[in-house]
């Protein structure tokens, strides 16, 4: 995965942000390839792109637009440093306003997201590092993590862990019964007989996603 | 102190009417004045299950857009005086009533009555935004089947962000030999996913059938379990402590209840 691109969540949705040096079309491939791994994180989200102090031409900006498009991706707003970024992206119809790093800053902090509650149906908690939920996620929910997702209950909705790409994360519940289970660009369902009772962790194995126990899997 | 409370399921077809309809007689005849509000705003059916159908002269909507005052929109229950419906209308729909005009008539509501029961539409949507706008409490109605059980979890969900504190569950149509034989949810099954506080559960019962047809409450009649389980809970809200009554068939019912609220800390 590039280090050219950047996702952080915070509680007002998603920042993309883009790495102001490198060559911009260097960024614009890797933008590319990150939207391949992972445009489904994305679905439904507030989108921030943040381009830092790179000055975009009105060009670039459509072309950008256009890849974000492709993928099903409809940034809110954009913040630059730089006045003619900020023109551009009003030019083709985005809010743009002012860079503020310190609240940027402020949002980056942490990794892991704990939430303390049941999860219910139609609800969706979506975080770009791990999340913990201690509580039960419904059937109907969902949960989209960049990381790693644990569950001190019952886990009955659909969750996605590694929703960036990234094939190394795990999922694991005390019950682990979800709708569907994703981990990076892989999907599986529980079995429509599956009685264990104990907790169990689901983890990326050969192109597959696997489930054992946890008992087994901590050895 | 009144207290605004707000009936709703999101699947429709589980009970709410009946129950809005039950609970406000039941409070009836506990001596408290109560007020039953239809909420469902072009689908009129607290009248019809009241038996006030042909006393409606003005509704909610004239209410709220000033061509009636509260108290003539207000129809007195045939047997209860302190209990009176606020009917909907029926040829206009949702988009006739805003939160805020429901919040309003809330509030003049409060100042007349103990309890205030609002039967919400089923649904997510402005309707039922509407109905709980200006609730304290929110009570659940849900059928033990998975996909009632589904909506009532999303409705849950919902309440809560809405800040209408832990809402409170009726389980409606349970069939204790059904439960017995395993074909149908069971009252812990049902818990376990919802993780809510029990009310109370409502047996199936043909005797609701009747009553509604009749426009009759069923909660009058000593020969109905629905209706004695209706006036249970209506103790209930009201604060008295009610054991939970024995499903008669099922042997058993009563003890898992109990063990269950034993176990179980309250709002997890």
């Amino acid at each position: 995965m590039s280090q050219l691109v950047a996702i952080k969540g915070s509680k007002s949705g998603l920042r993309l942000q883009l790495d102001e040096a490198a060559a911009w079309n260097e960024l614009f491939e890797a933008l590319r390839s990150q939207f391949e791994q992972s445009s489904h994180f994305f679905n439904g989200s507030h989108i921030l792109v943040d381009t830092g102090h790179r000055a975009l031409t009105e060009d670039q900006m459509q072309a950008l637009l256009a890849l974000m498009q492709e993928y099903g991706i409809a940034p809110e707003s954009l913040a630059s440093t730089a006045r003619e970024t900020r023109d551009a992206a009003r030019a083709s119809g985005l809010v743009a306003r002012p860079l503020t790093r310190a609240s940027a800053d402020q949002e980056d902090r942490g990794e892991a997201l704990f939430v303390w509650r049941t999860i219910r149906s139609g609800q969706i908690i979506r975080h770009h590092g791990h999340i913990t939920v201690l509580g039960d996620v419904n059937a109907g929910s969902e949960i989209i993590a960049g990381g790693s997702v644990i569950v001190w209950g019952h886990l009955r909705g659909t969750v996605h862990a590694g929703a960036l790409g990234d094939r190394s994360m795990v999922i694991c519940a005390l019950e682990l019964v979800p709708t569907q289970l994703r981990i990076a660009d892989l999907i599986a369902r529980t079995p429509e007989d599956n009685l264990e009772r104990f907790p169990e962790v689901a983890r990326v194995d050969d192109d597959y996603i696997s489930v054992e126990a946890w008992e087994a899997y901590r050895r | 102190m009144s207290r605004v409370i707000t009936i709703t399921s999101g699947k429709g077809g589980v009970g709410k009417t009946t129950s809005t309809a039950n609970l406000g007689t039941a409070l009836a005849s506990l001596g408290l004045r109560v007020a039953v509000v239809d909420a469902d705003i072009g689908l009129r059916n607290l009248d019809i299950v009241m038996g006030l159908e042909n006393r409606i002269v003005f509704d909610l909507v004239d209410v709220v857009e000033n061509r009636a005052r509260l108290r003539q929109a207000l129809i007195k229950d045939k047997r209860f005086p302190d209990l009176c419906l606020l009917p909907a209308a029926q040829t206009r729909d949702k988009d006739a009533v805003s939160k805020d005009d429901m919040i309003t008539l809330t509030n003049q509501l409060r100042a007349e009555f103990d309890y205030v029961l609002i039967d919400s539409p089923a649904g997510i949507e402005s309707g039922f935004r509407n109905a709980i706008a200006g609730a304290d409490e929110v009570l659940i109605v849900t059928t033990p089947e998975v996909s009632a059980v589904r909506d009532a979890d999303r409705i849950i969900g919902l309440a809560e962000a809405f800040e209408k504190g832990h809402p409170r569950l009726i389980l409606n149509r349970l069939k204790p030999q059904m439960v017995n034989r395993g074909e149908m949810m069971s009252i812990e099954d049902v818990l376990q996913i919802l993780a809510v506080d029990l009310i109370g559960v409502v047996p199936d019962d043909e005797h609701i059938v009747t009553a509604t047809n009749r426009g009759e409450v069923a909660v009058l009649d000593q020969d109905s379990r629905a209706g004695q389980a209706f006036f249970d809970i209506g103790r209930r809200l009201k604060g008295e402590n009610v054991p939970m009554m024995s499903l008669e068939e099922t042997p058993g019912v009563l003890e898992r209840v109990f063990g269950f609220f034993g176990r179980r800390p309250r709002g997890i």
